[in-house]
């Protein structure tokens, strides 16, 4: 059995078919081969595999691809502009140095994304509360504040 | 060299746009024509002798392509000790032990293969601890070494030892003295990226694996060695490091997982695949040791140390790593921290039936900087001193030999520890409720900072390849798993040739393309890529100014042709100039007394056009060199010798609440201060600092591998909690005392490791100035606490 | 492929679906039962899908709040009238997972779930709150208190739906509150209390008092709320709550440390609860 799903993945119409124990995370990485979505766990706990969908951050690894039908995801790879060019809070993280091993950053970036969306004006500490679901080992989460701040205050004053 | 423009400034890091676009390439993401997927059977006794195993269930899974037994595959031997085999053949030590493993065509079929495959066991007696495993009668864990000579205890034949002075002596003369025994349990490293491999062979026999690993040339060596094993004899392995997810020493020795990925994709002939996911990651990969740490220590009527006993006891588990080898650098702070005139220190590891252990972050020094530490507190408290005086009165200077024989030419101990003082005496506000006390503490460290010699080799090679354009592309062999290492590179050659960073690439470390280079540890990365990177591009700017003795009169007419003429050209006869009048700088190439005329200014790519072109003597530019410290191999029987080039020092300070109701612990600011020589790029560094005190704070308050009977009981984030950032919603605050060590590049020390090494003590000191309870066993959780609380109140 | 996924349209069709597919579960936000799925700690044949169901997401707070199974956690949270009239209930899923856990999780899972240590289940016990059950087609409701049976246990039979929560409307000049304790701040509980009072005066009128992850289930604690009074800072609720509970030993806490803890956290909820009577907000 293979279920035909329908939705927009960045700003693309995709027409696919999923075996219906296949997650959200196994549909963008193993059959649309865009790997920039990571694996941390497949439990929810690390947030590494985060997308947004229909506005809002989920657990890739949790989220049934049979549900994706009718929905609007957008992933990493959807955030870059034209010609490669980082989005305003890849940028902001580029030069606020909110990366290091890499592992964990599109997660974190997707989360980041839908956060300012909600909240363009956060304080540390809610930006704080935003992450709680996206483990980073390497950076201690400072300059991932720091970048998420700067991407804000960006979105208010394109010269900061 | 000439001088720094770019060292010292921020700057964002090369890898950075690819992370965040979701372009690096992990181990997750690479796959190749044909591949198979690995997967390994683990062991479901933690000692036990394997009756049978049946794979026939196994081999029948549409898409299975080989299973593969002890029995049925040539023994592969790896580890520090070599008494670990890829496959196990007749006897399990340890859960995670590798029983048998299947490469079929789909992730799923391997999963369902290997649940397939049935094992007996007749289990077998079992020790947990150290104390068990050396009680008498004991069973033992290893029957016979790897060269089948019998063994007749559990300890491990590694021996790590220090003697100065006199410490009955030392103890009698001694005012004060206190003793105590403090404990850390097992971590993980809990790397986001999880371990994995990709091998392939070519018909010839020759092995290229893709290997998340922070040796490449001790890996290769490694498996070189296995392809022997298999018969293959003259052949070679080519080792290729993919983007590292996090490795922290999970990558300082090489894996049963690689050994049975060769073993499969041999017996297939096709590439195979295994990456762990994140249940085996946590049960199935090697933790940090967990520890037992007596310390005594005495000081005069003054405050001054007198002497300073150390004994460690490891729990190394079933196998040996090269994390065994932690007493060697826990020498360094148990001799070396503070001026101490008598030492003694003596460790023992000792073989158990629980999952074995290897290298993480410090390795070795956040546990004995935990125990010495938290001991000094003890030993103020008991001399009625202030502990920050005790621990100025008694820091390291610069010049000190220490009695290790650690040679400390650049040394701000006492400035560290200074500022983190001021910094603990600027008063906060007064605490939320009857309940909650505050209290400050701090915890001074040393690091080595100049590479760190347990092996013949400390060296490091680099190749800088220019091309006709002014590119520089860089070769070594050393390993960026996010710490910084390719923005330091990047920074550090484009300073010592004098080219601009974005003209400076990376290549993707490859044995096949780069030199050699012992490893990434020890936070010796940068130290060694820049002093190799300095020696290079010493050699490659005098063969251009060479050259440009050549050419460069031709050059600046053409100049002058295309500009036009001004009188101002006659301040520099740039028809006699000589090799000694250049210099190169953001590269260009101009006369030292005239560095920013246009007329006189030649573009790199241009000059290296101009040599490449040439009718006479043709030459294209690449240069080589190899640094190796000037550090010893310490003598570890007698545990003295130089073995880094520089050292790093530092201190932390915190101020804790703690809630006498519940025993909860929370942070209310963290103050780290370093020397680690000249900063190379403050951004990155910072990073560093940060993500390193973030684990000293899992480290202390609620990290811990918990296990029943060797059995990993919370294998996974559930239910092994790392920090996430509402954990850690806290000020830090960092800062750095920049001292220009002689032997580090541009005056650096390696700063990897030490952030997190004087985190815990700091905490344990601060809950002891808040509330008067100590803490000696790590994970200070709210009961423990508690339990210290209530033990006082009913003293 | 383990199993095959289903999406019914309706109610009815979910129900009939449940009764004609052998070793079926409902799955809606999918936060707990794809992590046992994912660890092999459940193996079943068909997930029938309740999202495409309207109705199960609507929150009504017209009178009784009516709150859908299906509503997800992040919708509940953000939901006016649950952050003014049920604070409580707001801070325990303030508290609950990451905010993807939220976006994806349900109200009625997290109760459907029956982990012993379930946040919302303390406050919905401090609040009366009975549960709605589509059994064919037939509906049937009984109080959370007898939904929740014991771990991973409720009353729900093969092939009946939990479609709402219903709470009554607390009375005026009623304060509630929720703490809980993990490890760290993303950790199932280690003790969770809720708390809501009514003052008349000094005189206290009417005392709730539950609690999580101390016991089978999160349960009410009567002899608690029997003792409750401002007049001692609560001191003897916090007794009566520790004899009251049945708290576990395993890799979180011992069970020696969670009767301690619930003790406190029983008169600090008592208290904040009082401080907040009168009041109508989340914060505290």
């Amino acid at each position: 059995m293979r279920i035909p799903v329908r939705f927009e993945l960045n700003g693309h119409a995709v027409e696919v078919e999923v075996a219906p124990d296949r997650t959200l995370l196994d549909l963008l990485r193993d059959t649309m081969g865009e790997t920039g979505t990571k694996e941390g766990c497949r439990e929810g706990e690390c947030g590494a595999c985060t997308v947004v969908v229909d506005g809002r951050a989920v657990n890739s690894c949790l989220f049934p691809a049979p549900e994706i039908d009718g929905t609007r995801v957008l992933t990493i790879e959807g955030l870059s502009c034209d010609h490669g060019r980082l989005s305003r809070v890849q940028q902001a993280f580029l030069d606020a140095s909110g990366t290091q091993c890499g592992f964990c950053t599109p997660g974190m970036v997707m989360t980041a994304v839908a956060f300012l969306a909600e909240n363009p004006a956060p304080m540390d500490t809610e930006i704080r509360e935003a992450l709680t679901g996206n483990l980073c080992r390497c950076t201690g989460y400072v300059q991932i504040v720091e970048a998420i701040q700067l991407a804000a205050r960006r979105s208010r004053d394109p010269q900061a | 060299m000439t001088r720094s423009r770019h060292v010292g400034t921020e700057r964002p890091r090369p890898d950075a746009a690819d992370k965040l676009a979701g372009k690096a390439h992990y181990i997750h993401d690479i796959a190749v024509q044909g591949m198979l997927y690995g997967r390994i059977r683990f062991s479901d006794h933690a000692h036990a002798r394997i009756a049978r195993i049946d794979t026939s269930l196994a081999e029948s899974v549409p898409g299975v392509r080989a299973v593969i037994t002890g029995q049925t595959t040539p023994e592969i031997r790896f580890g520090l000790l070599r008494d670990n085999v890829a496959l196990k053949k007749d006897r399990v030590r340890q859960f995670r032990d590798e029983v048998a493993a299947v490469a079929a065509t789909s992730p799923e079929a391997a999963a369902r293969a290997v649940e397939l495959i049935e094992v007996e066991y007749e289990p077998l007696p079992a020790v947990f601890t150290p104390d068990e495993a050396l009680a008498e009668g004991a069973a033992l864990v290893h029957e016979t070494d790897h060269a089948g000579r019998s063994r007749s205890s559990n300890l491990l034949p590694l021996s790590c030892r220090h003697l100065t002075g006199d410490i009955a002596a030392a103890t009698a003369a001694s005012r004060y003295i206190v003793e105590g025994t403090y404990t850390v349990p097992r971590i993980q490293q809990a790397c986001m990226g999880t371990s994995g491999c990709l091998a392939e062979f070519s018909p010839e026999g020759n092995l290229t694996i893709t290997a998340k690993t922070q040796i490449p040339f001790l890996a290769q060596r490694d498996f070189n060695r296995a392809l022997e094993a298999l018969g293959l004899t003259n052949r070679n392995s080519r080792v290729i490091v993919p983007a590292i997810g996090g490795a922290f020493g999970t990558g300082l020795d090489t894996h049963a997982y690689e050994f049975i990925a060769i073993l499969l994709a041999w017996k297939t002939g096709r590439p195979v695949k295994i990456v762990y996911d994140r249940r085996e990651e946590f049960s199935c990969l090697s933790p940090r040791q967990e520890a037992r740490i007596r310390v005594c220590q005495g000081c005069d009527d003054r405050g001054r140390l007198t002497f300073r006993d150390v004994e460690v006891i490891q729990d190394n588990g079933a196998y040996t790593s090269w994390g065994a080898t932690y007493p060697n650098v826990m020498l360094v702070t148990a001799t070396s921290l503070y001026r101490v005139p008598a030492v003694r220190f003596d460790s023992r590891i000792v073989y158990t039936n629980n999952t074995y252990c290897q290298a993480m972050r410090g390795y070795g020094n956040p546990e004995v900087t935990w125990a010495i530490e938290s001991n000094l507190d003890e030993l103020a408290a008991a001399a009625g001193m202030d502990p920050i005086a005790m621990r100025l009165l008694n820091a390291n200077e610069p010049g000190d030999l220490s009695p290790m024989g650690l040679k400390f030419d650049s040394c701000a101990l006492r400035e560290c520890l200074d500022a983190v003082a001021t910094s603990l005496r600027t008063s906060s506000s007064p605490p939320a409720g009857q309940t909650r006390v505050r209290g400050t503490g701090m915890a001074g460290l040393i690091n080595v900072g100049g590479g760190g010699k347990i092996y013949r080799s400390d060296g490091s090679g680099i190749i800088l390849k220019l091309d006709d354009y002014g590119n520089v592309n860089v070769a070594y062999g050393g390993v960026e798993m996010g710490q910084g290492l390719h923005s330091a590179l990047t920074i550090m050659v484009a300073d010592a040739l004098g080219v601009r960073p974005e003209r400076v690439f990376i290549n993707q470390t490859d044995t096949a393309t780069c030199p050699w280079d012992v490893g990434t540890h020890a936070s010796r990365g940068a130290f060694m890529a820049g002093n190799a990177a300095v020696l290079a591009a010493t050699k490659l700017r005098e063969r251009l100014f060479a050259l440009a003795e050549r050419v460069y009169a031709d050059e600046v007419e053409r100049n002058i042709a295309r500009i036009g003429q001004s009188e101002r050209i006659e301040a520099f006869d740039f028809r006699a100039a000589r090799a000694a009048d250049f210099d190169l700088r953001d590269g260009y190439l101009a006369p030292r007394q005239a560095p920013d005329e246009a007329w006189y200014r030649i573009e790199l790519g241009r000059l290296l056009r101009a040599a490449h072109f040439a009718e006479r003597d043709p030459a294209i530019f690449t240069e080589e060199a190899f640094y190796e410290p000037p550090t010893q191999l310490p003598d570890w029987e007698r545990g003295y010798g130089n073995m880094s080039a520089s050292y790093g020092f530092g201190a932390q300070g915190v101020e804790v609440e703690v809630d006498t109701e519940t025993g909860e612990v929370r942070i209310l600011r963290l103050v780290a201060v370093s020397d680690i020589g000249r900063v190379l790029n403050p951004a990155t560094l910072k990073g560093q600092m940060y993500g390193g005190i973030a684990q000293g704070v899992g480290y202390a308050l609620f990290e811990e591998v918990q296990t029943e009977r060797g059995r990993i009981l919370n294998p996974g984030f559930t239910d092994y909690k790392v920090a996430s950032a509402a954990d850690l919603d806290f000020p830090i605050e960092l800062r750095f005392v920049e001292t220009n060590d002689p032997h580090g590049p541009f005056g650096a020390k390696g700063a990897g490791e030490l952030a997190l090494a004087p985190t815990a003590p700091a905490i344990a000191n601060a809950i002891y100035n808040a509330v008067g309870v100590r803490v000696r066993d790590l994970p200070i959780t709210p009961e423990k606490v508690l339990r210290a609380l209530s033990e006082t109140s009913r003293r | 492929m383990r199993y095959s996924y289903h999406r019914p349209a309706s109610l009815d069709e979910a129900s009939d679906m449940a009764a004609a597919l052998p070793n079926a579960r409902f799955i809606q936000g999918g936060t707990d039962l794809m992590v046992r799925i994912g660890q092999g700690r459940e193996r079943p044949g068909h997930l029938i899908s309740l999202r495409r169901i309207g109705e199960l997401t609507t929150i009504d707070a017209n009178r009784e709040i009516r709150i859908g199974a299906g509503a997800t956690l992040s919708d509940t949270l953000a939901h006016p009238d649950i952050r003014r009239r049920l604070p409580a209930l707001a801070q325990s899923l303030a508290a609950l997972g990451s905010r993807q856990v939220r976006n994806m999780g349900t109200i009625g899972g997290n109760l459907c779930n029956a982990s012993p240590a379930a946040d919302t289940a303390p406050p919905l016990l401090v609040y009366d709150a009975r549960v709605e059950i589509r059994n064919g087609r037939a509906i049937r409701c009984l109080p959370l208190a007898e939904f929740l049976l014991g771990p991973g246990k409720t009353a729900l039979q093969a092939g009946e739906i939990l479609v709402a929560i219903v709470v009554p409307d607390p009375p005026e000049g009623t304060g509630s509150a929720f703490i809980r304790r993990g490890r760290v701040t993303m950790d199932l509980a280690i003790a969770s209390v809720a708390a809501s009072v009514r003052l008349n005066g000094g005189a206290s009128i009417a005392i709730r008092v539950a609690a999580g992850a101390v016991a089978p289930t999160p349960r009410r604690l009567t002899a608690a709320e029997a003792v409750a009074t401002p007049t001692d800072d609560w001191s003897r609720a916090a007794i009566a709550a520790r004899e009251q509970i049945e708290p576990i030993t395993d890799l979180r806490a011992s069970a020696e440390y969670r009767r301690h803890l619930t003790g406190i956290l029983v008169r600090r909820a008592l208290t904040m609860a009082a401080a907040a009577s009168g009041q109508w907000s989340i914060d505290r």
